[in-house]
């Protein structure tokens, strides 16, 4: 049920990339989203010239092109590599092409990247979702645990595998909050949180919905950000305000709850009176239009 | 009213050579401009148009262009994204525009990372400039010389054929040809050849003139490019034949769609192509993997 309910906000590209493993956007997805100017045809020529080459295969003239995900697994394979260098040279340029140095492919590939950094960011991070969800489907216990305490274990999971690239996170954080790239990192976020209210065992799809994700989201984004300044050992601090922060958020979810029942008493209570001025009216004239 | 008739003129004059060509594609003939000649003399003439312009080639293209070529360019070489220790191989690139470029944004990238990378790697930084036509190369040099580049061990100058390159297979990680392939006899070899020598995820970015295919700027465009051009052509350098064969030449070039099956059929991947001012360049770009 969430999960249609998340394909009609995000789009048709979420389910794709979600079931893909190791993931990447679509380049020709990622460019309709940044490119819309009648000048940038990058994608329909994909399309227009796949008849042709169809055609011409019939007539068996020259070699074939190979379909186009092979450059997509190139470049997972260049990224994958990538990462390795970034604790030293960042989220940059420079790590892509030590990254394609390792695996053989000419350095030249990055420049074929759409979005180059934002590129690399974007592959940690599906490639972070997909281990999340290895270890969930792996049998993680979480049985044990109350509803809270599993979010807050799912979360301190995630945040763990950007440890190692603790120290250069925060450009990673400037590159996703980019204008260009908002729109593909808002998305890996938002299936973040979903993916753990997934497996938390939340399966409602009322207005509760968005909520739950918006105040989840909240959550995981403030103790992302705490923890790039958490220099307590094994990041104790971080874990410790993450607890408070998600049983916050179960408060509130409590008083909001309380509160809408105090609506629903008072409403009653004033539905009650106003019925009561409405009877006596209504007798009141029902008397006055029977004396007549 | 003038322009439609102009353009529908012109049109018809396109229309007329077209069906001509097909007709003579067997006897081996090909286009110069819209003219048809043997195959064999279309290098000797596109020889001598470029050996008479050779001197005034930058001063034309910034009067023609209004200066935009500078930034189609720029944006070719931002498209690249050259990095340290590249090997760039600029074919039909005689008076080394693109190649400093190039070479700028390498060296550009040093200071950015001066510690992350290292000397080493910079210093094996090697751009081809490939040119066909020696008075070409000959105005390069003199540039580079200009810009104390003159003995720089990253520009290397080579007089050589875009359809048979003199460089051995899978050696370069870059391929970019500016205002080029129109020239060539048969683009087919110049993108076999461009296949050839590219490494494995090395691109191939070709700057050309293209067609534009808006309403009333397509009329515009043709009456500046057949009316104002070689005008323009006679009145500084002095050539009016010469810029005359440029224009026609755009016209014969295979428009974008047609141009990136060609580019796809010699082997690469990801085919894109990106126009500019609404056609009049386009940028096609594609990776050998």
């Amino acid at each position: 049920m969430y999960r249609t309910a998340a394909k009609r906000l995000l789009g048709a590209g979420l389910t794709t990339s979600r079931l893909l493993r190791s993931t990447i956007i679509p380049s020709s997805y990622t460019s309709n989203l940044c490119t819309s100017s009648m000048g940038h045809t990058e994608s329909p020529i994909i399309n227009q010239s796949g008849p042709t080459a169809a055609s011409s295969t019939g007539t068996g003239e020259g070699p074939r092109r190979k379909p186009r995900p092979e450059f997509e697994e190139e470049q997972a394979r260049v990224l994958s590599a990538s990462l390795r260098h970034v604790a030293r040279l960042g989220w940059t340029e420079e790590a892509m092409t030590a990254g394609s140095r390792d695996v053989g492919v000419s350095p030249s590939i990055v420049g074929s990247f759409s979005r180059r950094e934002a590129a690399l960011v974007e592959y940690f991070m599906d490639e972070c979702l997909q281990l999340l969800i290895d270890r969930v489907d792996s049998g993680l216990d979480l049985q044990n645990l109350i509803p809270s305490e599993r979010i807050s274990k799912l979360i301190r999971i995630r945040l763990e595998m950007q440890v190692p690239y603790i120290s250069k996170w925060p450009q990673a954080l400037s590159i996703q909050a980019h204008p260009v790239n908002v729109p593909t990192s808002f998305k890996q976020r938002a299936m973040l949180v979903d993916e753990i209210w997934h497996t938390v065992g939340d399966g409602a799809s009322d207005l509760d919905w968005y909520v739950k994700r918006t105040v989840l989201g909240g959550v995981y984004s403030t103790t992302e950000i705490y923890m790039l300044t958490d220099d307590s050992p094994e990041y104790r601090d971080t874990w410790e305000f993450l607890d408070d922060r998600v049983k916050d958020a179960f408060d509130l979810k409590k008083s909001i709850q309380e509160a809408k029942y105090f609506a629903q008493d008072i409403g009653a209570g004033v539905g009650k009176s106003f019925q009561g001025v409405m009877q006596s009216m209504s007798t009141r004239g029902g008397r006055s239009s029977s004396s007549f | 009213m003038a322009l439609r008739s102009i353009s529908r003129r012109f049109g018809s004059r396109v229309l007329s050579y077209r069906s001509s060509s097909v007709a003579s594609l067997h006897s081996h003939a090909t286009s110069f401009g819209f003219q048809q000649v043997k195959e064999e003399e279309k290098s000797k003439l596109v020889g001598n148009v470029f050996s008479n312009v050779a001197s005034s080639y930058d001063i034309m293209n910034d009067v023609m262009s209004g200066g935009l070529h500078r930034l189609w360019k720029e944006r070719l070489v931002g498209k690249l994204s050259p990095f340290a220790g590249m090997k760039h191989l600029d074919v039909a690139g005689g008076t080394g525009d693109v190649a400093f470029r190039i070479f700028d944004a390498v060296n550009s990238v040093k200071r950015r990372a001066l510690r992350k990378v290292d000397e080493d790697s910079l210093e094996e930084t090697q751009i081809y400039v490939c040119d066909i036509n020696p008075n070409m190369l000959n105005v390069g040099k003199q540039r580079a010389a200009e810009r104390g580049l003159g003995d720089n061990k990253s520009l290397v100058w080579v007089e050589g054929d875009a359809e048979a390159l003199s460089f051995d297979d899978n050696s370069m990680d870059g391929y970019t040809i500016a205002f080029g392939i129109r020239n060539v006899t048969h683009i087919e070899k110049a993108l076999a050849e461009a296949y050839r020598v590219l490494k494995r995820g090395g691109r191939f970015l070709c700057l050309e003139l293209s067609h534009v295919d808006i309403p009333v700027f397509k009329d515009v465009y043709d009456l500046y490019s057949f009316k104002v051009i070689p005008n323009l052509g006679e009145l500084i350098a002095g050539d009016r034949e010469s810029y005359q064969y440029l224009v026609e030449s755009i016209r014969r070039f295979p428009p974008q769609e047609k141009f990136a099956t060609m580019i796809a059929d010699a082997g690469f991947e990801k085919v894109e192509y990106e126009n500019l001012v609404g056609g009049v360049v386009a940028i096609h770009s594609a990776i050998k993997l």
